[in-house]
């Protein structure tokens, strides 16, 4: 496979891996590095790619697992100062310094859910992949994919209403 | 589309039941100018998703995998080619040392002889200058006796 038409091909995907990987490492930078390191293994792997049924969700796949070990590598590399009462502050503190910006607020809801919810919330809501595609990428089953979505929805929207209607916790 | 229908289509949405176009049209609905006041807060979800599909990867792709792997052909090649410019030089003086060998034992003898002469030859030559010698040892018995 020639240069520019392994570029070709993955520009038709190339967006979607970085907004998941911003979508879990939530920074830009990292997303950037992520999507760039994901793009050159499968470059590195171009012999096998015509052997991929799904060459996109294949590298959606390496995505996530990527990020899950950047995750977990900051997890044991940083000393985790874990308490509830910081964490609650923290957030309220965020509330107020975003609430001005009702979308940023939504995505700071969503980044505040589990991964796995987050994920198939950015995969199902934002880029519109089916059940059946979703599953296959986060090698989960069809009913997970749908509970979870169902979670992460309702958990956004028990965040939106109660800002709705308390206003500025 | 109507309001109830709007409504119906929410709940099944929270439950994970729409299809993806189902929630088209919920997104088409919500990024609309107006929206009922109750259902005001699904308007900053909807586009949220919509207006988050459009973030694009700002870096461009670089495959700089090529040029590293051509210098490492050039590196490996021109050791290859030291390696082997050392041992064929080598073998080539080793070949030059067996050039002065005769099959023949008779030559051969010959040929020993003849140099032997020359080198007696030579030596012969180098004693004649030794005459000088005598007149030394001439004068040298005038005095002491």
């Amino acid at each position: 496979m020639k240069e520019r038409t392994f570029i070709t091909l993955t520009n038709g995907f190339k967006d979607k891996l970085f907004r998941l990987s911003k979508r879990l490492l939530v920074s830009n930078e990292e997303a950037e590095d992520a999507t760039q390191e994901v793009l050159l293994k499968l470059w590195k792997n171009k012999s096998k790619i015509a052997e991929y049924k799904n060459v996109e969700a294949f590298a959606m796949t390496m995505t996530k697992n990527y990020c899950y070990d950047k995750l977990k590598a900051k997890e044991t590399g940083n000393l985790k100062i874990v308490h509830s009462n910081y964490k609650d502050e923290r957030a309220s503190l965020q509330r107020q310094v975003e609430a001005k910006d009702s979308l940023d607020w939504v995505g700071r809801i969503m980044n505040g859910l589990p991964e796995q919810q987050r994920m198939i919330i950015q995969l199902r809501d934002i880029e519109q992949y089916n059940n059946a595609e979703i599953a296959e990428m986060l090698g989960l089953n069809e009913t997970t994919v749908r509970v979870a979505l169902s979670r992460g929805r309702k958990k956004i929207r028990e965040e939106l209403l109660k800002k709705h209607n308390y206003g500025i916790v | 589309m109507e309001l109830s229908n709007i409504e119906k289509l929410l709940e099944k949405y929270f439950e994970g039941q729409t299809t993806i176009s189902e929630e088209k049209e919920l997104k088409v609905y919500f990024t609309r100018e107006t929206v009922p006041s109750h259902l005001e807060s699904y308007k900053d979800m909807f586009q949220y998703f919509s207006e988050e599909s459009t973030i694009t990867a700002t870096k461009d792709l670089k495959l700089h995998t090529r040029k590293k792997s051509r210098y490492a052909w050039i590196g490996m090649a021109a050791s290859i080619a030291l390696i082997a410019g050392i041992f064929l030089t080598k073998t080539d003086q080793t070949n030059k040392k067996e050039l002065g060998t005769y099959e023949d034992p008779e030559i051969a003898l010959q040929e020993t002889k003849k140099i032997l002469n020359m080198v007696s030859q030579y030596m012969n030559e180098g004693k004649q200058e030794l005459v000088y010698l005598k007149k030394f040892e001439n004068t040298k018995n005038k005095f002491i006796k």
